[in-house]
């Protein structure tokens, strides 16, 4: 179940705000590339590792539970070459991210961007 | 005890010591393809007859290699497979080579090492490698070859170009290789011609010559080209099974997602 009041529906259309994974190693049907959240949330992990990374985020929904999110990017040599790091995201630290979700309602998705607290944005944030 | 030398030999002495010696006069100058390159364009393998708008798992998106009409109805039974995306792609399986001709088809990047006697194509994704023999060899006798992902290619210089031919190659009916995440295949008929070179604008240029006498009624030419990154990039490992969490289930072609629990997230109906 999607909990509305915690997930802002950015945008139908998504299209031009889609990062993605357009170099997977797989195919990306999985993902609702028609639709845009924005989650806020704590970093619980940042998998730098192939053939894709994950940024794993806690996301409270609206009981008060925190649901932990499993967002799909680039593999780390592709993002490494363009400066992105193991440390890009630490563990603990607030975010905002923004994701083509799971067509299925599970909590996760193609990741598209970030902001971390100090307004320092990662990935694509138009 | 010293020896004199002789008289006679001295003039060809100092010819020896003065002059490099050269075992193969005929041997080329090889040219410089080091550095790290990227693919040029989207993985639709064959760009010049691209139609519709958008990458290899856009519906409408499709390529016109000269298919017979078997091969032309195969296509089109996997462009309807990637339409609802259920195609499975042996390259997402990890441990699966890409092979020919699709590892010039791929994201990440390539590095291209040139040797007196051998070429490698190191693509960095999978990872993969494809070994060019030019130290005058053939191909193997076709009862001492079998298919291979990348099949046997030798070729030859001519001049900074390199030429080689490739037999061999897995059938794309095996499931064990696609030429596109469109859904492109061959058969085990196919073997090509290839002639690399640094073109004009500086690109590495692979211009594919493949025929196929199951599959195709003419040659396809196709031509695909990589740019040098800047001095000092790196490539890197690809341990494609480090952490995939994307396994295919081989009965409905579905792309899985695997939680950080290990297990499968999606709950798509029928899935």
């Amino acid at each position: 179940m999607r909990h509305e009041k915690f997930l802002t529906v950015l945008a139908a259309g998504a299209m031009v705000l889609w990062a993605g994974l357009g170099t997977a190693h797989h195919s990306d049907a999985m993902f609702d590339r028609d639709t845009t959240l924005e989650l806020s949330g704590t970093v619980k992990e940042f998998q730098f590792t192939n053939p894709h990374t994950w940024l794993q985020v806690m996301v409270p929904n609206e009981q008060g539970e925190e649901v932990e999110w499993s967002l799909e990017w680039g593999s780390p040599n592709q993002l490494g070459r363009q400066g992105i790091r193991p440390s890009t995201f630490p563990a603990g630290s607030k975010v905002v991210v923004r994701t083509n979700p799971m067509r299925d309602g599970t909590p996760g998705g193609a990741f598209i961007g970030a902001m971390l607290a100090d307004g320092k944005t990662v990935g694509r944030w138009d | 005890m010293t020896k004199q030398i002789p008289r006679s030999v001295i003039p060809a002495l100092c010819l020896a010591l003065a002059l490099p010696i050269s075992t193969n006069a005929a041997e080329p100058t090889l040219p410089d393809w080091s550095g790290v390159w990227a693919m040029e364009g989207g993985t639709v393998f064959d760009q010049a007859t691209k139609t519709g708008e958008g990458g290899t798992t856009t519906p409408g998106v499709r390529e016109h290699p000269p298919y017979n009409a078997e091969y032309e109805a195969r296509y089109q039974r996997n462009l309807a497979l990637r339409d609802q995306g259920i195609l499975p792609d042996p390259n997402s399986l990890c441990g699966i080579p890409t092979g020919f001709p699709r590892i010039f088809n791929l994201p990440d990047v390539y590095e291209f090492a040139v040797t007196p006697k051998q070429v490698w194509v190191i693509a960095e994704n999978g990872p993969n490698v494809m070994r060019i023999y030019t130290d005058g060899r053939d191909h193997p006798p076709p009862e001492d070859r079998w298919p291979t992902h990348t099949g046997d290619s030798v070729g030859h210089w001519e001049g900074e170009t390199l030429v080689f031919t490739t037999v061999s190659l897995h059938s794309s009916e095996s499931g064990r290789t696609l030429v596109d995440r469109t859904g492109l295949i061959l058969s085990e008929a196919a073997h090509a011609t290839t002639r690399m070179r640094i073109n004009a604008q500086g690109q590495m240029e692979v211009e594919m010559t493949i025929e196929d006498p199951l599959a195709l009624t003419a040659p396809w030419v196709v031509v695909k080209r990589f740019n040098r990154l800047e001095p000092g990039t790196r490539a890197y490992d690809y341990a494609c099974n480090e952490n995939n969490r994307n396994p295919i289930d081989e009965e409905t072609g579905w792309t899985y997602t695997i939680g950080p629990d290990g297990r499968i997230m999606d709950k798509l109906e029928g899935q």
